[in-house]
């Protein structure tokens, strides 16, 4: 039976300053499954995930076929938020989780999930109070998956988040990343570089080089990969 | 609006301050300070964590632009808030736009957008002024609290109100977004609609705060706030709680200042604001 696309692009072309990063990429992620896109540094991996997030002007057509909550997570590869601002994590987790204002304080109902939402990351709750800019950015890292996977979203995006983790860390991330796609459906769009990461979660992998080099399972495309680019670049 | 004026003046008499501070337009003045901190404090920790404290320079710039504009088609001098709202308005919705469309860092479309305004601002005062004496707008420029109006203290009131209503239910998105436009996005919020959205708010927050401020100073109460209060703040709560208390201080001690000695009441709050930002420094350190 042939699977069901949560994510499908076709011909998507995207031009940087007038520079192509990717060319006619047409790509479908099956839903329910982690779908990994692998490649050297601007091979436009991150750039083609901010075109699904609408985030990044393309040509071409990207679909989402959301049948179910509808909610879409995203954990950044980089978060440049000023440092100097004054918020604390508890508040930054509670800004899509309650609709009163935060600045007039945090609800008790989204404490209880902040708290929650700190533990499934491995970070203490007395965490909540600490400012944003305080973080290192394993933790930070940590607070932005949190962010992502709470609720549970129908589709994650998620770009590069094992970096600055350590490697206990990175387990944990293996486990909650399988726990969303086995317990919740949750379809993952993923970018990395972590190898090893790839071989234990990926469905499916896709070697991205400018144009799509190859889609197929993680043993298949990394064999590949090694023929295709440089080893180290990937890695 | 007496009855605020005459709370005042028996505060002022029961806190045994001179008799100048019981004057009826040092009552209004104090009545609008006390109306605009929570407004512009309160906008002002949002504007800085959007960038945007350079953005409001300009819509200044543009009020001053806007003011001339509105004289020139024949709008009474101490009535020309529907000329200055337009084009702060028009200037800042297309500053957005063209900040949205051109990969040129912000502050440079910002820089663009500000000499534009100044020297459209500066040649049309020149026009204008074969047609009235320059200082007739000096109010407008730098403030006077000799020139407010009850209907200005009902505009102050009814849009402070609405803005302040319209901010806090938007409160989360907005500061979601200004923090990660990414996340939020994803989260589903309409970060182009925030990112106008936000703009007209500012807008018609600076619009409506003229009279007591001035126009070319009117920004410092959107940006120096929030810049101090960062010092001393912990939480957002904190931030926003700050930032409308050092607006308030500042803006009766400047209007103390300007009572005392006779200046200008928006030269004299801005520079009690800034004195409070360097207060700020030494005593944030220490409190960390």
């Amino acid at each position: 039976m042939r699977e069901t696309a949560a994510i499908e692009l076709e011909h998507v072309t995207i031009r940087r300053d007038g520079r192509l990063v990717v060319d006619d990429a047409t790509l479908a992620i099956a839903a329910g499954q982690i779908h990994v896109v692998i490649g050297p540094n601007g091979a436009g991996k991150s750039t083609l995930l901010s075109a699904v997030l609408g985030q990044t002007p393309f040509a071409g057509e990207i679909r989402m076929n959301l049948v179910g909550s509808g909610l879409i997570g995203y954990v950044p590869q980089s978060f440049v938020a000023d440092r100097t601002l004054p918020i604390t994590i508890g508040e930054f987790l509670a800004l899509s989780r309650q609709k009163w204002p935060v600045c007039l304080g945090v609800r008790p109902h989204a404490r209880t999930r902040i708290a929650t939402i700190l533990d499934r990351v491995g970070l203490a709750k007395p965490m909540e109070r600490r400012r944003l800019g305080e973080l290192s950015g394993g933790e930070l890292r940590r607070v932005l998956i949190g962010n992502a996977i709470d609720p549970a979203p129908e589709i994650l995006l998620c770009d590069e988040p094992a970096t600055g983790l350590d490697p206990k860390a990175v387990e944990d991330l293996d486990r909650l990343l399988c726990s969303l796609r086995d317990d919740h459906k949750t379809t993952i769009l993923m970018v990395s570089h972590d190898r090893a990461q790839v071989r234990r979660i990926a469905d499916r992998v896709t070697l991205l080089h400018g144009v799509v080099k190859q889609t197929g399972t993680a043993k298949q495309v990394l064999a590949r990969a090694a023929d295709v680019v440089d080893d180290e670049d990937l890695s | 609006m007496s009855w605020l004026y005459e709370w005042w003046i028996e505060l002022a008499k029961l806190l045994g301050l001179p008799e100048s501070f019981q004057y009826p337009f040092v009552a209004r003045g104090v009545v609008a300070i006390l109306m605009l901190a929570p407004l512009l404090g309160g906008l002002s920790h949002l504007v800085v964590a959007r960038r945007l404290a350079f953005f409001s320079t300009t819509l200044g710039q543009a009020a001053l632009t806007g003011l001339v504009i509105g004289v020139a088609l024949g709008q009474p001098l101490d009535d020309t808030y529907t000329a200055i709202l337009g084009f702060c308005l028009l200037v800042g919705v297309i500053m957005v736009y063209v900040r949205r469309q051109t990969t040129l860092p912000p502050d440079t479309v910002i820089g663009v957008f500000m000499a534009f305004t100044l020297g459209l601002g500066i040649c049309l005062l020149v026009a204008a002024t074969r047609r009235f004496n320059i200082h007739q707008i000096e109010a407008v420029m730098f403030g006077s609290v000799l020139t407010i109006t009850d209907r200005d203290l009902v505009l102050v009131m009814v849009l402070g109100s609405l803005l302040g209503v319209g901010v806090a239910l938007g409160y989360n998105l907005l500061l979601s977004d200004s923090l990660s436009p990414a996340i939020a996005k994803a989260r589903g919020a309409p970060t182009t609609a925030i990112d106008y959205l936000f703009v007209v708010v500012v807008t018609i927050a600076i619009t409506v705060s003229l009279k007591v401020i001035g126009a070319l100073l009117v920004e410092a109460m959107v940006v120096v706030p929030a810049a101090a209060a960062r010092n001393f703040a912990r939480s957002t709560r904190g931030y926003l709680v700050w930032s409308i208390v050092l607006a308030a201080v500042s803006g009766l001690g400047g209007l103390f200042i300007s009572t005392i000695w006779r200046v200008p009441s928006g030269g004299a709050i801005v520079l009690a604001l800034s004195v409070c930002f360097f207060i700020s420094l030494p005593v944030g350190r220490w409190l960390r």
